[in-house]
């Protein structure tokens, strides 16, 4: 369900898209006004409001319920199910905690879009609700009822508001089209159409080459489903930058965030030798072989073939293109700051800087803190590896940072609970061809390393920071939990 | 987790029902495309390269094609699970894929296809492309034997006819029946260029003979052969036979039959940093019968390339094991009973440690009962119990220096007559056949720096009662035990060698009707 929605919904990853990096520079340069006052003031996850949560939810299950008793008859079961797994994608948003409830950040959302509202009076008769997501992926989405998500892991990398403005705009504009509901309309006519329904009693009436005759049917449904996709994220963008032209931000935020999700993949960060230098101590120096990895075919590290590349069967057309489609439309607009350079796919973001609308030193405020707020909810799901890789991509820029220390420590600890009750692949991903090769590096780090390894580097790599670093309950713990680790071995 | 397709084995075995599509679903009477769409998963299992597992096989069957041909689709998934690779390919419908290896370059399979009655190697490169095809004929009796040699292979995670021969290609050892001659067929398949031939014994000597496969060095196929002068006879003699696959010649075949002793091989290993090999097997005293006598110790032999024994050592049960281990005269261990030999692992720093397991024949109080109340000896008056699991290690002149027995709960192997009459040889044989041994399998590094002894069990206790996986693990100093207690939310659960270092735990879900598989590290 979420594969079949996901073209309609995300901003920037259709389908099953993976998770880029920033380069290192890119975040370097972008967090290094912030560095010395990262190291003064430690950072504390803002407490979850629970019952916050729960209301919220039942409030959304309530209009989920009404909706279902507005489908249209016609295959009425099917809209009743591919409704109930939008439902339930939703509801484990709130039931995981992804939901950020952090009153101040939510008010600066709510303002942030509240300026959308006012300046296009219309949407007023569509009401939506934005929240901010704990996810590091680098994304926002309209998920269904009127919500939408926009993830710490892109605003965290955004210039100013303008762009955030334009990111909001871009959901509420797929929010307003109802392209979600469009896209669940088709699919369930169509497959139920009498022409696919004729090919598929033909199909199964044969007897030989039967899954080669479905696989033909398949692609051009697919082909069929992607072109429209596609053309729900041009009419995103345009009406977003409709959206955008009353208010008092600036579109020209629609071409630089493009151009900034353009570059979003790219992968300078130099993990293996970040490795050695975090993981080296002078009483259990690193070895080389933990970072030894097979890159034949099936050692995880393959080289996957190319996919398909073809822009006809692409869910979404390049940012690039995205860019050169959205900016005339910008310029019209009046206030076009950087639309050749970003056409051309080398803007500087920094450049575009439109002036505040909101609140300038609220929207830094957050991004600084979101960078932390996704190392803590990565960790928080269960997903050891992604806390580990944040903390270590935070730390280049911010040595000695307290809670990011805490943090290796705690995952180094909790790494070494779940290998030693057998549960490690339910909370570190195992290596593959798919992910970027400085993930895979770590993971690769870890499944290279025996428990006797595990509770050693976790506790020689906090044992530096001992005691300076036990004014931090989290560290305090992960360093004498790591001590009982190392003396168990 | 990443943003990925998450991988598992749930998602393998999905695809067994929806290979290609995302299930694309329709109301009631209506068709869906996972409702006509079908693919059946004929064979699957593991690659290997040097007793290591790189990947998995599963070959389905994707399409039918006419009345004499399908399509199958061969797809290759990494040691971690990860799908790399679809291969697709037309032919006989009577076809299955028996054993896959690996050598770094190239995957070979072996296929059996059963309407042209051969065996078909293919040689597939990194790209999925079909590099080389060879192929021969095998006959009705020939395909009984090679089910009969199958049974005699019961660790999981171990090829039985495929091995990889570094990256010059591969070897199959596979029985052969010719009239009367049951013997064996040794193939090479090249995979640099198109290049395969077939070594079949032609002495007298080897009419009737059994071949394993031993290892291999950078220009010898080592086979451990018995030997028997007729089909029935009760006296077997045991050979180590080395065939040069430059030469594509016999290169030596020794018994090692010496003036007092007689050696059974259990493991021939390369000796780093030489050219020479190392023998372990049990000897027993010139003139005994190797099929009823009891073994008198266990013996290392170094060797040349060409069969020339260098050193002997022996360890005697009644001396050497008795130090360690509470040993008798003729090799059985107090409570214990005797030890079958599972494994011989040799560390780079030249340790070399034995995985045993203890088997004792018992008085069956069910079994006297029975055959006094109905006259009948078919249940047997014994019984064999599968005991504890023994370690223990040589030193650098390959004499015993320390031993330690691992606890488990005895468990009965066997109860019928085959307990009361066969020797201790012939009875461990059986028992390995039939896969009554709690031994598992070993993994570790390539080079055994680390390895780790898999073993089941079954625990009783005030915390935990049901079936346990345990590991005896060695880190390059010491041993440590871990035990995984199989009783979960999950209906059944069951553990898979997998990489090294890790298991491959699988999970059914009778109730969802759902099977994960999960690799786990082992603690």
């Amino acid at each position: 369900m979420e594969r079949l929605l996901a073209p309609a919904l995300s901003f920037l990853f259709p389908g099953p898209s993976y998770v880029r990096r920033l380069t290192f520079s890119l975040l370097f340069f972008a967090g290094c006004s912030l560095v010395a006052r990262s190291q003064t003031r430690d950072f504390f996850p803002a407490p979850q409001d629970t019952v916050l949560l729960s209301k919220l939810c039942t409030n959304y299950q309530q209009h989920y319920k009404e909706e279902l008793n507005q489908l249209p008859s016609t295959n009425k079961k099917d809209f009743q199910e591919i409704y109930g797994d939008r439902w339930k994608n939703i509801k484990e948003k709130f039931d995981k905690r992804e939901i950020y409830t952090d009153a101040d950040a939510q008010k600066y959302l709510d303002a942030l879009a509240g300026e959308v509202v006012r300046a296009n009076p219309g949407l007023a008769a569509t009401p939506f609700h934005c929240y901010f997501s704990r996810s590091y992926i680098p994304n926002a989405s309209y998920i269904g009822e009127g919500i939408i998500l926009f993830n710490m892991g892109l605003f965290d990398r955004l210039a100013n508001e303008s762009e955030a403005a334009f990111i909001l705009c871009h959901e509420i504009s797929h929010y307003i089209l109802h392209h979600q509901e469009n896209s669940m309309n088709k699919y369930v006519t169509t497959i139920n159409s009498e022409e696919v329904q004729s090919r598929l009693r033909k199909i199964k009436g044969s007897e030989y080459r039967k899954n080669e005759q479905l696989e033909s049917l398949v692609k051009g449904l697919t082909f069929d489903s992607r072109r429209h996709s596609r053309d729900h994220e041009a009419q995103a963008d345009s009406m977003a930058v409709v959206l955008m032209r009353p208010t008092r931000y600036d579109p020209a935020g629609a071409l630089t965030t493009l151009a900034l999700l353009d570059g979003v993949d790219k992968d300078g960060f130099d993990l293996e030798s970040d490795l050695q230098q975090v993981f080296n101590a002078k009483d259990y120096p690193f070895k080389k072989k933990w970072l030894k990895q097979d890159n034949g075919l099936l050692g995880g590290h393959a080289r996957l073939q190319e996919q398909e590349t073809s822009d006809s069967l692409k869910t979404h057309p390049s940012c690039p293109l995205r860019i050169k489609l959205l900016t005339p439309m910008v310029q019209a607009a009046g206030r076009a700051g950087m639309g050749g350079n970003a056409a051309g796919g080398g803007g500087n973001a920094a450049a575009a800087v439109a002036g505040p609308v909101v609140d300038a030193a609220k929207f830094a405020a957050l991004k600084e803190r979101f960078k932390y707020e996704v190392v803590e909810y990565a960790y928080a799901s269960d997903d050891y590896a992604e806390s580990l890789f944040l903390s270590m991509e935070l730390l280049q820029a911010r040595p000695a940072d307290g809670y990011l220390v805490a943090n290796i420590g705690r995952v180094m600890n909790g790494i070494y609970r779940a290998q030693k009750a057998h549960r490690l692949s339910k909370v570190v991903d195992m290596p593959s061809p798919g992910y970027p090769a400085n993930y895979n590096s770590l993971l690769q780090f870890i499944q290279n390393l025996y428990l006797e390894d595990i509770a050693s580097l976790g506790y020689y790599f906090l044992e530096p920071y001992h005691p300076q670093l036990d004014r931090l309950a989290l560290f305090k713990t992960a360093y004498e939990e790591s001590a009982r680790n190392v003396k168990e071995q | 987790m990443r943003y990925s397709t998450k991988k598992g084995f749930s998602m393998l075995l999905a695809a067994a029902v929806s290979l290609f599509y995302q299930a694309v679903r329709a109301g009631d009477g209506k068709l869906s495309i996972d409702k006509v769409y079908s693919a059946y998963l004929r064979n699957s299992g593991s690659i290997i390269a040097k007793n290591q597992i790189k990947g998995y096989f599963f070959l389905y069957q994707s399409d039918k094609i006419d009345r004499h041909t399908n399509q199958y689709t061969l797809q290759i998934l990494d040691e971690n699970l990860n799908k790399v690779k679809d291969i697709k390919f037309e032919d006989s419908k009577k076809l299955s894929l028996l054993e896959s290896s690996y050598n770094g370059n190239t995957i070979s399979f072996l296929f059996k296809n059963e309407d042209n009655k051969t065996l078909d190697m293919k040689i597939y490169d990194f790209d999925g492309k079909l590099k080389y095809s060879y192929s021969r004929e095998f006959d009705k009796k020939t395909d009984e034997l090679m089910k009969e040699y199958e049974t005699r292979h019961t660790d999981d995670g171990m090829n039985k006819n495929v091995f990889d021969l570094g990256d010059r290609g591969y070897v199959s050892v596979l029985p052969m029946r010719d009239g009367k001659q049951r013997t064996y067929e040794v193939d090479y398949y090249s995979s640099v260029n198109k290049s395969q031939w077939t070594y079949v014994p032609t002495d007298d000597a080897e009419k009737y003979a059994f071949a394993e496969y031993m290892g291999c060095t950078d220009s010898l196929i080592i086979l451990q052969v018995e030997k028997r002068n007729h089909a029935m006879s009760g006296k077997s003699s045991s050979h180590i036979v080395g065939i040069n696959f430059i030469t594509k010649k016999k290169q030596f075949d020794v018994d090692y039959v010496n003036e007092d002793q007689i050696l059974v091989p259990c493991s021939v290993a390369p000796l780093e940093g030489t050219n020479n090999l190392m023998i372990i097997g049990s000897y027993f005293d010139k003139g005994d019968n190797i099929d009823k006598d009891f073994s008198k110790g266990m013996a290392v032999y170094e060797i040349t390339t060409s069969g020339k024994i260098l050193t002997k050592a022996y360890n005697s049960w009644a001396g050497d094991f008795a130090k360690y281990l509470p040993t008798n005269r003729k090799g059985k261990i107090d409570d214990i009973g005797y030890l079958y030999i599972h494994k011989v692992i040799r560390t780079p720093d030249h340790k070399l440690f034995l995985v045993g397991e203890g088997y004792k024949r018992t008085a069956s109080a069910l079994g006297i009962a029975a055959t006094v109340l109905t006259r009948s000896s078919a249940m047997g008056v014994t019984k064999i119990m599968i005991t504890d699991m023994v370690i223990m290690q040589f030193d650098e002149k390959y004499k015993i220096c320390y031993a330690q027995i691992y606890d488990k709960n005895d468990n009965t192997a066997t109860w019928s007559n085959v307990s009361d009459y066969n020797s201790q040889h012939l009875l461990a044989t059986y028992l390995k056949m039939t896969g009554a041994f709690d031994y598992e399998f070993t993994t570790g590094d390539e080079d055994n720096t680390n390895f780790s002894v898999c073993y089941s069990d079954w625990v009783r206790s005030s915390d935990y009662k049901g079936q346990t996986f345990n590991t005896i693990h060695y880190n390059g100093k010491k041993f440590t035990t871990d035990k995984i207690e199989l009783k979960s939310k999950a209906s059944t659960m069951r553990v898979f060698p997998a990489k090294s270092g890790n298991v491959m735990i699988l999970e059914y879900f009778k109730k969802d009707k759902r099977l994960d598989f999960r690799l786990e590290k082992l603690g």
